[in-house]
């Protein structure tokens, strides 16, 4: 074998302040070995890229570090008679873990100033498949004063020590006067304390002439929620996982609670109210809350729509939705 | 019988006033002078009449004679509080209860034959009257009524009868003026440069019937004219009426008015658009903002001030929304501990001047509302605060990327207010925590976010009408703030002084009159809401 000229000349690199040391896997086992060689003690800079990175290590070694054979014998030998490959191996693996989690830090950075490149859709497809988090809108919600929606504050109450639902009230221009009713619940509502730290959502109510209670997300994209038991079952969705019914299987049940709230909320005659209070009481049977033991959307439902129909007395009830209303006051106090 | 009453009592009255004067002379010369006086006036009287028998070429004998004419120029010679005047928009109450006298201009009039309609005018109301040849009318007086120009002003007696069938061109609908005497008090060109029909045409674009528009220049340059249309009577009543109730809610709550002087020494924004005018041996500049004397009047313990006056800018901008010379509504609050406080008050305000519009000036709104086809300015109480961040973010939830520290492009601005319309139903809303360095140098930082400040924007309809912050009111805080932004100390030495006798904290705002009430009617133009609007291209009228 005949010696390579090296390309640069050999001289100390001043490094800067911002690297580590990395201790020399290779040289770790044999201090001795490690000191001699110089320049080739394994300064690890963090690079953008893996590429860049592997690279620049190959330089380095192939410039300063002529290839010594029997040193490398004598390293493997110690190497494999310590028996430390194991802690090596979960070294490089962490590094590599650190590099990806640099990556993919970089990629985001990139993704924020607006660079679009490839590696970037590289890395985010990496990341978790594309499932992004965005933060909860708030929401507005548009009643009439005759129409108040009192399961806003009957989940303000369930949830008192679960989720903030933050509720700010407004009067549109084409209301002229609330009422008392709807001055009173406002106030009701301002009384529940507000827990900042718990999660939240911001909820603003907007007294207005409209003929259904409707709920506005977004404005890009207007797909407005009518009624308020869909209100509820929005609310459901991004309220305290004990309130979540989706995945219960129970789903179906509550559902099916509040399609007839929602039925009953539309009946003109007393006859028919009264018709849907019977389907509710045969769907309670003797269960402590609709749906089984524990309160539920369900619950709220049909609570604030019975509010909301002052037809509706206690004679109309069957002991068992009295006992049932009495329970549920409990949790959200109206 | 009863206008013949009239006639005779009213030449009884001026022979006295002769008579009372002859009596200085002699009885004699006296009764020589009301002979004369009588003739003369006989003469007149036969010489109008004669004429108006040659115009006709009608040499018939005229049994209105003395019912209709050219009135002479009115002097203030006669009181003749006998005469009646009902304004149009009261006739309905004074139907079938006989003759009395209304006072407006021709609006259009027409005569065909026996029969004369003419529709007459009082400010935005009109109601149609009818003369039709019989006992009392002759057929001159017909022709005579049926040739008065346009837009003269006369006075009819009439006597108002009800109609079966509603009059659809009228505001008075259901009632119509038989007229027994007209007499013509001004004379109007019989030429017009604009027709007040085409100027007070609604703008519907997919309108099939007659399509005349005057344009906006025309319209300018006869302003006096087209001032008369409906619509421009509303806007100017409801302007008024903003500023009533601007002054009326700040002076329930506290506030006093003051005044600012209009010529300055030196320029108060910046400098680049300021007007200059000579002043004695020196030249001096028109204020283009009463901020710092409101500012010194806060510092003078006034507390809570406004003012409502001219303001100048001389920006050569030829946009929609600029004039050169503008009403500017600014207050100047001082607070306790928080810029807050000023905030809801303007907001609040705001509502209010909203809610009196609403419910004082309905009848306006709905007369603009014709001729200019624009959905009702809708509001929330109490009014709508979003964060600037939070405008920011909703922007770019529709896709549009801005940077936290960039000011909002107009049509950014447009685009927030449409967004902020769909999701909450508002046309006002206040943008609060602006970014600071878009700001101006006496603006208070956020205490806890650098890049914020303590100052707000308020839209309307997706257009800032407000623009407010709370002031620096430490001196040196306010140099430092100055010399961050590379503003010479010496130059603005004076407004830095003015806070060394110590000064309450403060914050405030100004609001453009004219740009309020066009974005509240939602007119497309400013200078439909100024009176005699100035732009860098006009001066005149």
């Amino acid at each position: 074998m005949y010696e390579l000229k090296t390309l640069l000349p050999q001289f100390d690199i001043k490094l800067p302040t911002c690297m580590y040391e990395l201790k020399n896997v290779s040289l770790s086992a044999d201090p001795a070995t490690s000191t001699s060689s110089g320049g080739c003690k394994g300064q690890l800079r963090l690079f953008q890229s893996k590429s860049e990175f592997s690279s620049s290590i190959n330089s380095r070694n192939s410039v300063t570090c002529a290839l010594d054979l029997d040193i490398l014998g004598r390293q493997i030998q110690h190497l494999l008679k310590q028996d430390d490959t194991a802690s090596i191996a979960m070294r490089q693996e962490k590094l590599l873990q650190q590099l990806e989690a640099l990556k993919t830090q970089l990629g985001k950075i990139r993704a924020d100033l607006g660079v679009c490149g490839k590696t970037v859709q590289h890395t985010t497809a990496y990341q978790n498949g594309g499932l992004k988090e965005v933060p909860l809108q708030d929401i507005v919600i548009n009643g009439h004063p005759n129409f108040i929606p009192y399961a806003l504050l009957a989940l303000k109450n369930a949830w008192r020590d679960l989720y903030t639902v933050n509720v700010k009230t407004f009067t549109h221009s084409t209301m002229a006067d609330i009422g008392p009713a709807a001055r009173e619940f406002e106030a009701k509502l301002a009384k529940v304390p507000v827990n900042n730290a718990l999660p939240n959502i911001n909820v603003t109510l907007i007294w207005k002439n409209c003929e259904h209670t409707e709920m506005i997300s977004s404005p890009t994209m207007y797909v407005p929620i009518y009624g308020e038991v869909n209100v509820i079952r929005y609310l459901g969705r991004v309220g305290p996982v004990e309130y979540r019914y989706e995945g219960s299987p129970l789903c179906n049940e509550i559902d099916l609670v509040l399609d007839i709230c929602y039925q009953l909320l539309r009946c003109s005659t007393h006859k028919a109210q009264v018709a849907m209070v019977r389907l509710l009481d045969k769907r309670l049977q003797q269960q402590q809350y609709f749906g089984g033991s524990q309160m539920s959307v369900a619950d709220i439902g049909v609570y604030s729509s019975l509010i909301r129909i002052p037809a509706i007395t206690d004679k109309d009830l069957t002991p068992a939705l009295l006992a049932w209303r009495k329970r549920a006051k409990l949790v959200t106090q109206i | 019988m009863e206008s013949g009453a009239i006639c005779v009592h009213s030449n009884m009255v001026e022979d006295k006033e002769n008579v009372a004067n002859g009596e200085q002379v002699s009885k004699k010369g006296a009764k020589k002078l009301a002979k004369a006086a009588k003739k003369a006036e006989q003469k007149a009287e036969t010489a109008t009449a004669i004429a108006a028998n040659n115009a006709a070429g009608d040499s018939a004998e005229d049994s209105a004679l003395g019912r209709y004419g050219l009135s002479e120029m009115i002097q203030s010679k006669d009181k003749r509080s006998e005469r009646n005047f009902v304004a149009v928009h009261e006739l309905s109450s004074h139907l079938e209860k006989g003759l009395l006298w209304v006072r407006g201009r021709v609006h259009t009039s027409r005569s065909k034959g026996k029969q004369c309609f003419l529709i007459l005018r009082q400010q935005s109301s009109t109601v149609q009257c009818i003369l039709a040849v019989g006992d009392i009318i002759s057929k001159q007086m017909v022709k005579f009524a049926g040739n008065i120009p346009k837009e003269s002003i006369i006075d009819i007696q009439a006597k108002p009868v009800s109609v079966p069938n509603k009059i659809e061109s009228c505001t008075e609908q259901t009632l119509e003026l038989c007229v027994e005497q007209i007499f013509v008090i001004s004379q109007a060109k019989a030429q017009l440069p604009l027709q007040i029909e085409d100027a007070s045409r609604p703008e519907n674009a997919d309108d099939d019937g007659l399509n005349i528009r005057v344009n906006q220049d025309t319209r300018l340059d006869n302003r006096v004219l087209d001032l008369r249309t409906p619509a421009n009577q509303a806007i100017f009543r409801l302007e008024a009426g903003v500023c009533r109730l601007f002054r009326d809610i700040l002076t329930e709550q506290g506030f006093t008015e003051i005044h600012t002087p209009k010529i300055i020494s030196a320029a108060s924004e910046g400098g680049a658009n300021v007007f200059t005018v000579s002043y004695f041996k020196d030249s001096a500049y028109l204020a283009q903002s009463p901020q710092l004397y409101k500012q010194m009047a806060i510092a003078a313990d006034f507390d809570k001030v406004y003012t409502v006056g001219a303001v100048f800018r001389a920006e050569d901008s030829n946009t929609h929304r600029h004039l050169t010379e503008f009403v500017g509504l600014d207050l100047e609050m001082a607070f306790k501990y928080h810029y807050h406080e000023v905030l809801h008050t303007i907001g609040n305000t705001f509502t209010a001047i909203f809610k009196g519009l609403r419910d004082n000036y309905s009848r306006e709104i709905e007369s603009v509302g014709q001729q200019y086809k624009v959905d009702a300015f809708k509001f929330l109480e109490p009014p709508l605060i979003l964060q600037f961040s939070e405008g920011v973010a909703m922007l770019r939830e529709a896709g549009v990327e801005t940077g936290d520290e960039e000011d909002l492009s107009t049509p950014n601005e447009k685009l927030l207010g449409r967004l902020v319309k769909a999701k909450y139903d508002t046309d006002f809303y206040i943008l609060d925590k602006f970014p600071l360095a878009i700001r101006p140098f006496y603006t208070m930082p956020d205490p806890s976010n650098s890049t914020y400040s303590n100052s707000y924007d308020m839209f309307m309809r997706g257009e800032e009408i407000l623009s407010g912050a709370q002031r620096i009111h430490d001196p040196e805080y306010l140099i430092e703030r100055a010399k961050h932004h590379g503003i010479d100390t010496t130059k603005i030495a004076a407004y830095i002084e003015s806070f060394r006798y110590g000064c309450p904290p403060h914050a405030g705002g100004g609001i453009g009159m004219e740009r309020v009430v066009m974005l509240y009617l939602g007119l497309d133009n400013i200078r439909k809401t100024s009176m005699f609007p100035r732009d860098p291209k006009r001066l005149t009228p």
